[in-house]
């Protein structure tokens, strides 16, 4: 197989792979089951997998997939950037060329040695920032806090997909389809339209994420960086690709450059991740840098670019860290773990943070945790909300269930089943139904039958508990015309109450309930 | 110079153009606020009347209209020789469900042929499979889409807006979704921006409701609730079952009896039956204890939904003075609360 062939594979597996990827993130639970494989991007996560076996101190059988990825790695580089990574691959699509082209010349162009050769090199000394952080998250995890993973990119991936462009898609189809069924005779089509997305590709009804903005700019500030320099997160910034980077200084092959080498640089200017340095007539690659993109071994009009095992590990490069830069990392990401640590949120947890069904330690489950949003993605009633103040910047984007938007379905396990790294633990449904998230309190002041002299017993016909939750008691009271009234004031049965919030969601009064679910 | 319009950039321009539409179109819609204010009692209201003079079926000109104000026409009395009202007991469910039917004149003198039947079933929650009595038995319901199907109907769907779980998954666990595939009818998701606000003329508490069209537009609609104990309406019975139509249940609850009766008159079944295979007690409408099950093992069916909701209380030793929805139906002139009076068929299998 010549070379450009294998360059087409790679183009069709990111393809795949992302496609994959994008239909994992529309799936939606169904008959109570998520769909399979759900979860397997971060499976294959050597960073969530590190991270989360570090910080809670065991082993996590789920996420030991990610050793095939280190194999691959050592194998052949980061070929998961350039083969599988769906945000990188989406960053080298989108990747604004002609925009970046006006924008950055001048910068900073290389000589190559060539006449009328030149390469750009924005930012080199950049590639740094990746390294720092890595240690910095490495640090952290090892202090026992995945704060940090956050930036992981499939996480980000994710988490944007699930609170940001999935809403707002779905808002722009709702949206749509209510002004097509203003239009009688296009009404077969709409119903046609409707019945192959709602509930299959798309949730029944509007998902809403607190932060979604907020995410989002995160999201397309990325994307953004792009004008800066070719997948500028990649080369840059992202911690996995450190991690990969940092493996692929040992991989067995690697693209050398033979001997009879013309020195036409053609290989440094295909380079997309810019891993061939060209100075003065001198060609260098540095792997650590090298997505295994096969560009370089496709163009090179001598055919002089092999890929050959070799056993001695890759040079320094400029943009390593230094030692005292690599104490600086440390010395940041401890700072963020003591400071984290003496939040307040310590010594007086919000009584919003709700957590989901089957987590009892907070901190062994914020160790575990990957911030991946798979359980809000997943949540049917869009319960899971990602934290923001609730457990404190530690818990940063976390889920928590907020359930004035949306209530834990007492039929469902869809979050236990996604989740990678175990955080929420798979409980049978039985079981589920007994796990305690919160208790909710009747606000006597607002709720209708104590305070109003209005009859309503929604949140007792809501209360799923074989045994309601909610007892009701008769009360004769005046209403407004002065008239006897009999009323069924309700009241919380502490004992039985799972926290559920679907008495919350529920309550008809405007804006807050009267009935609210407080951490158990 | 100028460059001409590239095809990236007609497309992003054509993009955001199309953005730009959906967002000025999504506007909150109708200018009448929807908010169902009290009324002054009507003096007087239609009572049941022979299928001669129901009012107009719903007019072409309305359609796309936000304020549709319409209702469904009037369920057509039985003859001479129809029951009114059949009460029929046995173990078979799908065997009483036919008896009942039969008992009425059989399905054809509700379904013509080529009508577009909608079935109506209690699908509560996804909380648990059918022997616990919070969803409709699948055996009744399959068993009337294919007695629909049988009679002629053109299509037969079947659908609820369940207040606890996803449409999807409580149709799975209730077993429905199963049966009613298996007989060859269809299990709808309704889909939330359909919904359209119909006036209710004629009514005491509720004027408008923001109902889905399909029901309302359906040559047949076919009720079949479960017949279950209920916090604040004591029973859930034929025409609690309604509500599972409406947007906005919340409303609802203020005042709840006069707006069942209200949202009753404007969505009338053609035809009720109450599904009393198994009921349940206690702890309803969610259940969750076979403990509060009662094995009855009876349906009963009439084109009256007042009728059919007197007589089910008495499974429950109460009578229809208990549960006022039932006789703010009857002032509404929805149908009769006698039951004992009407031409009455009791069979046992």
């Amino acid at each position: 197989m010549r070379w450009s062939h294998w360059v087409r594979l790679r183009k069709i597996v990111q393809i795949l792979s992302f496609a994959f990827f994008i239909y994992l993130t529309f799936a939606v639970v169904e008959r109570r089951i998520a769909p399979p494989l759900a979860d397997i991007f971060f499976r294959f996560d050597p960073l969530s997998a590190l991270g989360s076996m570090l910080a809670s101190r065991q082993w996590i059988p789920r996420l030991g997939l990610a050793v095939i990825t280190v194999l691959l790695t050592l194998l052949v580089g980061r070929a998961w950037c350039g083969w599988i990574c769906p945000l990188g691959t989406l960053l080298e699509w989108v990747s604004f060329k002609r925009a970046r082209d006006i924008l950055v010349k001048g910068v900073k162009v290389e000589n190559s040695g060539v006449k009328g050769v030149s390469i750009l090199r924005p930012y080199d000394r950049l590639r740094k920032l990746k390294y720092f952080l890595l240690v910095a998250v490495l640090l952290m995890v090892l202090l026992g806090s995945l704060s940090l993973l956050s930036i992981d990119p499939l996480a980000i991936f994710t988490r944007t997909m699930t609170t940001s462009i999935l809403p707002a898609l779905f808002y722009g189809i709702n949206s749509l389809e209510r002004v097509l069924y203003q239009v009688s005779f296009l009404s077969p089509a709409v119903d046609w339209f409707d019945g192959l997305v709602r509930g299959k590709i798309l949730p029944v009804e509007q998902p809403l994420f607190s932060q979604n903005l907020a995410i989002a700019i995160l999201f397309f500030g990325i994307l953004a960086l792009n004008l800066l320099a070719h997948r500028f997160w990649c080369r840059y910034l992202c911690p996995l690709g450190a991690l990969l980077g940092l493996l692929s200084k040992f991989s067995l092959f690697r693209p050398m450059i033979g001997t009879a080498c013309t020195h036409c640089a053609r290989c440094a200017q295909v380079c997309r991740p810019g891993a061939i340095q060209a100075k003065a007539g001198e060609l260098h690659i540095q792997p650590s840098e090298c997505t295994f993109c096969l560009d370089c071994l496709a163009n090179c009009q001598p055919g002089e670019m092999h890929l050959r095992p070799q056993v001695r590990p890759a040079p320094k490069e400029d943009f390593d860290l230094s030692r005292r830069e690599a104490l600086g990392a440390i010395v940041t990401g401890t700072a963020a773990v003591l400071l984290m640590g003496s939040e307040l949120h310590r010594r007086q947890p919000s009584p919003w943070r709700i957590r989901p069904p089957g987590v009892d330690d907070e901190d062994a489950f914020l160790s575990t945790c990957l911030r991946c949003s798979q359980c809000m993605k997943i949540c049917p009633t869009t319960a899971l909300q990602p934290a923001l103040t609730e457990a404190g910047l530690e818990g940063l984007w976390t889920p928590v269930v907020v359930p004035r938007l949306g209530y834990c379905d007492y039929g469902c396990t869809a979050c236990s089943q996604v989740c990678p790294s175990g955080a929420i633990p798979k409980l049978p449904l039985e079981e589920k139904r007994l796990a305690v998230i919160g208790t909710a309190r009747i606000d006597r002041d607002r709720c209708l039958p104590w305070a109003s002299a209005t009859t309503c017993v929604v949140c007792e016909e809501m209360c799923p508990t074989p045994d309601k939750s909610i007892r009701l008691e008769e009360a004769t009271v005046i209403d407004d015309y002065g008239m006897d009234l009999i009323v069924q004031r309700p009241t919380v049965l502490r004992e039985v109450c799972i926290g559920c919030g679907i008495c919350e969601e529920h309550c008809p009064l405007p804006g807050e309930a009267a009935i609210r679910v407080y951490d158990a | 110079m100028k460059r001409s319009l590239s095809r990236r950039e007609f497309i992003h321009l054509a993009a955001v153009s199309a953005a730009g539409a959906i967002l000025a179109g999504c506007t909150p819609e109708g200018t009448q606020p929807a908010e169902p204010a009290a009324l002054p009692e009507a003096s007087a209201t239609q009572p049941p009347t022979e299928a001669g003079n129901a009012p107009s079926a719903p007019s072409e000109s309305s359609a796309g209209a936000t304020e549709v104000p319409t209702t469904r026409p009037v369920p057509t009395q039985p003859k001479a020789d129809e029951a009114y009202l059949s009460v029929v007991h046995g173990s078979d469910p799908a065997a009483i469900t036919k008896a009942a039917l039969d008992a009425l004149g059989g399905m054809k003198r509700f379904v013509k042929s080529g009508a577009d039947v909608i079935i109506k079933p209690n699908i509560c929650t996804d909380y648990h499979p059918p022997e616990y009595a919070i969803t409709t038995n699948p055996t009744v319901i399959a068993t009337l889409v294919t007695l629909a199907l049988g009679a002629g109907a053109k299509r037969v769907r079947v659908m609820d807006y369940p207040f606890g779980g996803t449409p999807d998954s409580a149709y799975a666990i209730s077993g429905i979704a199963d049966a009613v595939e298996a007989a060859g009818g269809e299990m709808h998701v309704m889909s939330l921006p359909k919904y359209k606000t119909y006036q209710i003329e004629g009514a005491k508490s509720m004027r408008s409701a923001e109902v889905y069209p399909d029901i309302m537009e359906a040559d047949v609609l076919i009720n079949v609730p479960i017949a279950k104990h209920h916090g604040s309406s004591r029973l859930t019975l034929a025409a609690k079952n309604l509500m599972g139509v409406v947007l906005d249940r919340n409303i609802m609850h203020m005042g709840l009896h006069k707006r069942i009766a209200d949202l009753a008159s404007l969505v009338r079944p053609t035809l009720t039956l109450i599904d009393g295979v198994r009921i349940l007690m206690n702890n309803g409408p969610t259940g969750g204890n076979l403990n509060d099950v009662k094995q009855l093992d009876t349906v009963i069916a009439s084109h009256d939904l007042v009728c059919v909701d007197a007589y089910a209380t008495g499974w429950f030793d109460i009578t229809p003075s208990d549960v006022p929805y039932i006789g703010a139906c009857a002032d509404l002139g929805l149908g009769t609360l006698d039951w004992q009076s009407v031409k009455l068929e009791e069979i046992s299998l």
